[in-house]
């Protein structure tokens, strides 16, 4: 039972009726008017996630073992990147961003991984902010960068 | 007579016929980049139309707007990724059409279609623009209610495999839709008191995290398969005769797409869904439908550009734009001295007949131009796989950092990227998330007010026009429909497992 | 793969020479999404506005929450001398009394109001009401709905402070903007609107009443408020230019020339009278205390119809 339980998919499907159990409490708690709607869509949400995590246990199987894939470290790049864009501006965080997935990729030779970080991140962030002067966050207030 | 001429005269001139071959150029390009859409595409090119005259800057727009609608299509087909969300439902079909390497028919049929759905709308807003635009004003909140009711149910259609996992997946992008302000009290809603909430998630950054940045991770696991490759991009034009066998569909397509679009507050992807629900239902071909079928391509294809036509009607006609890019060209046409609103189309008779040989011009420029811009995509992706998904990544960033000029947004699409790669991993089909997010909000806010002008009486909604009366008797029978053809083949499977075990113990 | 690389570069070339490396640029914000009313009047009036003011500048959209987004962009870039906001009516007075903001009235450096345009309380051509007792007479049969561009609007504000004085029954029913407001009067689903001049004429719609002091040029058959025997209301659609707090005096000196020497320039006083946008200078001073006067006045209807505590 414990090692069914272990399965992504029905993880994935309990972690939305949980998450699906928080919000409609919130709703049921909230004034009527407003949360009229969110009250019918959460409580369905809580029904069909539950139904989906059973049907999902009933087919479950034990975990097969998982070759290590690089994946979460591009996920966390992103992540992070994006978090960091509100702090650092567009361009700072970008850079190592493309780099990473550029390498991540399998393009780790120097040169087209240079150029390509920086006509991709550099280039796009210069056409944007500066060319067509579409702006997107900066790091000083000069709005250079 | 004298004013068609005079407009077919001021649409001809090299200025405005630049204008649309650089709009709708750039436009199929920007609509291509995921993350980029028609408000970004238009957003750049609004200072430009400053320093030009009234017909050129307008068909600068138009351009860009109709390029834009059109070139969403082309990385869907190619990379499963719709580059606007008005191409969500391309992906259906246009995706399996590239997996069984008809890459070439699938953007011959989306670029066809588009075409086909562009004029025929044009020619349905010079010919009946007043009568469609006095018709949509008696789309009032509770038909309005009504008739997305109906559209919600396309969430079943178009989700393969398993409907519950659509549904939730539709309550997720209903529920994104839902924190902020409430539309109605205006109070706070699902933020948690916390301020960065209270102004919500827009579509462009969750579409952005549940398609391109999805399909990034997707394409990363897989990186080491050789069939994962992206194909080369080809184009091939349907021949007269099997336009002619899908002449129905891609009317269909087209007449939804215009209804639609002549509705205050639905917009273009709305009309796609709804078109191929529809196609789901009537489609001769419906049996193979989300696995390749042309169908299924024009039903979403025409119909979201024929959504570019008909939104200038309510806009035309009565001056009410229909969506965020008919607002930004009603502002347009308020910087050259030209008042949007009721009398419009008797005071400036000629401008709007030039408007309409310029939209006509822009959708034969967009048919010219399609090879060109399949040829540059062709180019961009015969780049190391790296490059075109390092690339992806940074206009999914830059769509996210300009929809509204909030860098939490960024943080939202990395956050759906990951949640969508997961969902997508146990086979939730992602579409109805975009279904929910954008028809939620409209369902919500009509059903209120609604109830505010039935005085809190549901089943006032029922009895309080034609139309809506109609529109709920279509609804109870799609669902009839719906829950006997699915009992219907669930017998019809269970007959045929019988069948396979009587086979197997004889 | 050559020629695309060869016009990337091109077009980097280009860009180079075009932005401004060496110099600040000032960035004006405008709480909506390009392309929107007030996004129209800011775009045409950043070109004089920066020639005046000897910068380069660039128009940002922060579009969100009732237009607070951008304002409180503006209020936390405290000592920014490169950050400006266009700001509407309803963000800086209306706003702030009704939700808990990162920002109130003593948040900004006052610059300028730029335009402000009165209200008028209207129905459709379509309607047989002609005045403002049929109205009252109207409503009284049967209770009518009045739309706005939203919850916690200037056209919901006023025509609730007019039920909320007057025999009028009329219940609210908000709107997501102008157009679809618009929509529903001409399908009769709502019956009353208040909003500005520039609605009115290009909807073909039929004056009742105007919220201002006097009567208004154009509309001089039009009555105010307080000639229908009520109490005096004035409400009116205006925006303005803020500054975040912590600039200098200088800086706040050069952009208020600037800001008048723009609305005397002939060519926003000609996109001003395409757009019917009625230019109504404030200096600094005078723009503050107008501001803190109508925040006060919006607090005070708001309370009295129920809408805040």
């Amino acid at each position: 039972m414990i090692a069914r339980l272990a399965n992504p998919r029905v993880l994935l499907g309990l972690a939305l009726f949980l998450v699906g159990i928080v919000l409609a409490f919130h709703a049921w708690r909230g004034p009527t008017d407003a949360m009229l709607v969110p009250r019918v869509v959460l409580t369905l949400w809580c029904g069909v996630a539950l139904a989906i995590t059973l049907v999902e246990l009933s087919h479950a199987t034990a975990m097969s073992s998982r070759s290590l894939s690089p994946l979460p470290v591009l996920m966390a790049a992103v992540l992070i990147a994006a978090i960091a864009v509100a702090s650092l501006g567009f361009l700072l965080p970008s850079l190592p961003l493309v780099a990473l997935t550029l390498w991540l990729f399998r393009l780790r030779r120097p040169l087209p991984l240079a150029v390509g970080t920086l006509v991709i991140a550099g280039g796009l962030w210069f056409l944007f902010h500066h060319v067509l002067l579409i702006r997107l966050p900066t790091l000083l207030t000069s709005g250079a960068v | 007579m004298d004013i068609i001429l005079a407009a077919v005269g001021n649409a001809f001139t090299w200025q405005a016929l630049l204008a649309i071959v650089v709009g709708t150029w750039t436009g199929i390009i920007i609509g291509g980049l995921p993350g980029l859409g028609s408000v970004v595409g238009l957003t750049i090119f609004l200072p430009f139309t400053f320093g030009m005259d009234t017909i050129t800057s307008m068909a600068l727009l138009i351009g860009v707007y109709c390029g834009s609608v059109y070139g969403g299509s082309i990385t869907a087909i190619l990379i499963n990724t719709p580059g606007t969300p008005q191409s969500a439902a391309t992906t259906f079909d246009g995706y399996p059409m590239t997996q069984q390497g008809r890459v070439d028919e699938a953007l011959g049929w989306a670029t066809f279609a588009s075409f086909f759905g562009g004029v025929l709308s044009c020619v349905i807003l010079i010919l009946c623009a007043p009568q469609l635009a006095k018709f949509a004003v008696n789309f009032g909140s509770i038909e309005v209610f009504a008739l997305i009711c109906l559209a919600m149910m396309c969430i079943v259609g178009v989700s393969k495999g398993s409907v519950m996992k659509g549904l939730i997946c539709g309550m997720i992008g209903f529920f994104l839709a839902m924190v902020g302000s409430d539309p109605i009290t205006g109070g706070d809603r699902f933020t948690f008191g916390s301020y960065t909430l209270s102004s919500g998630f827009t579509l462009i950054p969750v579409v952005v995290g549940a398609f391109a940045l999805s399909e990034v991770f997707v394409r990363f696991s897989s990186r080491n398969d050789p069939g994962a490759t992206i194909p080369e991009a080809k184009l091939r034009f349907p021949g007269p005769g099997e336009c002619f066998k899908r002449l129905i569909e891609l009317i269909r397509g087209s007449f939804i797409g215009s209804f639609v679009g002549a509705l205050p507050g639905t917009g273009a992807a709305a009309a796609a869904f709804m078109s191929y629900a529809t196609a789901q239902k009537l489609s001769p071909r419906r049996d193979r439908l989300g696995q390749g079928e042309p169908d299924g391509l024009i039903a979403s294809e025409s119909s979201n550009n024929a959504v570019t036509g008909s939104s200038f009607i309510p806009t035309l006609a009565l001056g009410i734009p229909g969506d965020v890019v008919t607002a930004m060209m009603m502002g347009a046409m308020v910087i050259h001295g030209i008042t949007p609103g009721v009398r419009l189309m008797v005071d400036q008779a000629e401008t709007v007949y030039s408007l309409f040989v310029v939209l006509i011009i822009v959708n034969v420029a967009m048919l010219i131009l399609s090879k060109p811009s399949i040829s540059l995509f062709r180019y961009l992706f015969r780049l190391h796989q790296g490059y075109v998904m390092a690339a992806i990544i940074m206009f999914s960033f830059i769509g996210a950092a300009t929809v509204r000029g909030n860098p939490l947004d960024l943080v939202v699409a990395a956050v759906t990227g990951i949640f969508a790669y997961a969902l997508r991993r146990a086979d939730y089909p992602l579409a109805p998330l975009v279904i929910g997010m954008v028809l939620g909000p409209e369902l919500e806010s009509s059903l209120r007010r609604g109830l505010l002008i039935e005085r809190g009486e549901f089943l006032g909604f029922f009895t309080h026009s034609t139309i809506s009366m109609t529109l709920f008797s279509l609804l109870v029978l799609v669902i009839v429909w719906a829950v006997w053809s699915a009992i219907a083949q669930r017998r019809r499977s269970s007959v045929n497992t019988r069948h396979v075990e009587t086979d197997a113990a004889k | 793969m050559k020629p695309v690389r060869r016009s990337l570069i091109l077009l980097m070339l280009a860009g180079t020479s075009h932005s401004a490396f060496a110099q600040d640029t000032l960035d004006i914000i405008v709480p909506f999404a390009a392309g929107g009313a007030t996004d129209i009047v800011a775009r045409s009036f950043e070109p004089p506005f920066s020639d005046n003011l000897g910068v380069t500048s660039v128009v940002r959209n922060v579009a969100g929450a009732s237009a607070t987004e951008g304002t409180a962009e503006v209020a936390n870039s405290e000592g920014n001398p490169n950050i400006i906001g266009y700001e509407p009516a309803g963000a800086l007075s209306i706003q702030p009394s009704l939700k808990q903001l990162p920002y109130g009235p003593d948040s900004f450096t006052y610059i300028c109001r730029t335009t402000s345009n009165p209200m008028f309380l209207m129905v459709s051509q379509s309607s047989d009401i002609e005045n403002f007792d049929q109205l009252v007479a109207a409503s009284q049969e049967e209770p009518l709905l009045y739309g706005s561009s939203g919850p916690g609007t200037l056209p919901q504000l006023a025509v609730a402070a007019l039920v909320g004085e007057s025999d009028l029954e009329a219940s609210h029913i908000p709107y997501s903007g102008s157009g679809p407001a618009m929509n529903a009067l001409a399908g009769d689903e709502i019956q009353i609107m208040a909003d500005t001049e520039t609605i009115l004429a290009n909807y073909d719609l039929r004056p009742l009443a105007v919220f201002a002091d006097h009567r208004i040029e154009g509309y001089e058959d039009v009555p105010t408020i307080d000639e229908l025997g009520l109490p005096e209301m004035e409400f009116a659609v205006w925006q303005g230019l803020v500054a975040p707090k912590g600039i200098s005096q200088e800086r706040k000196t050069q952009y208020s020339d600037a800001c008048k020497a723009t609305l005397e320039s002939d060519r926003f006083k000609s996109f001003a009278e395409n757009a019917k946008a009625g230019i109504a200078y404030l200096g600094p001073e005078d723009f503050e205390a107008f501001v803190k006067q109508r925040y006060d006045a919006n607090k005070q209807v708001l309370r009295d119809v129920g809408l805040i505590e």
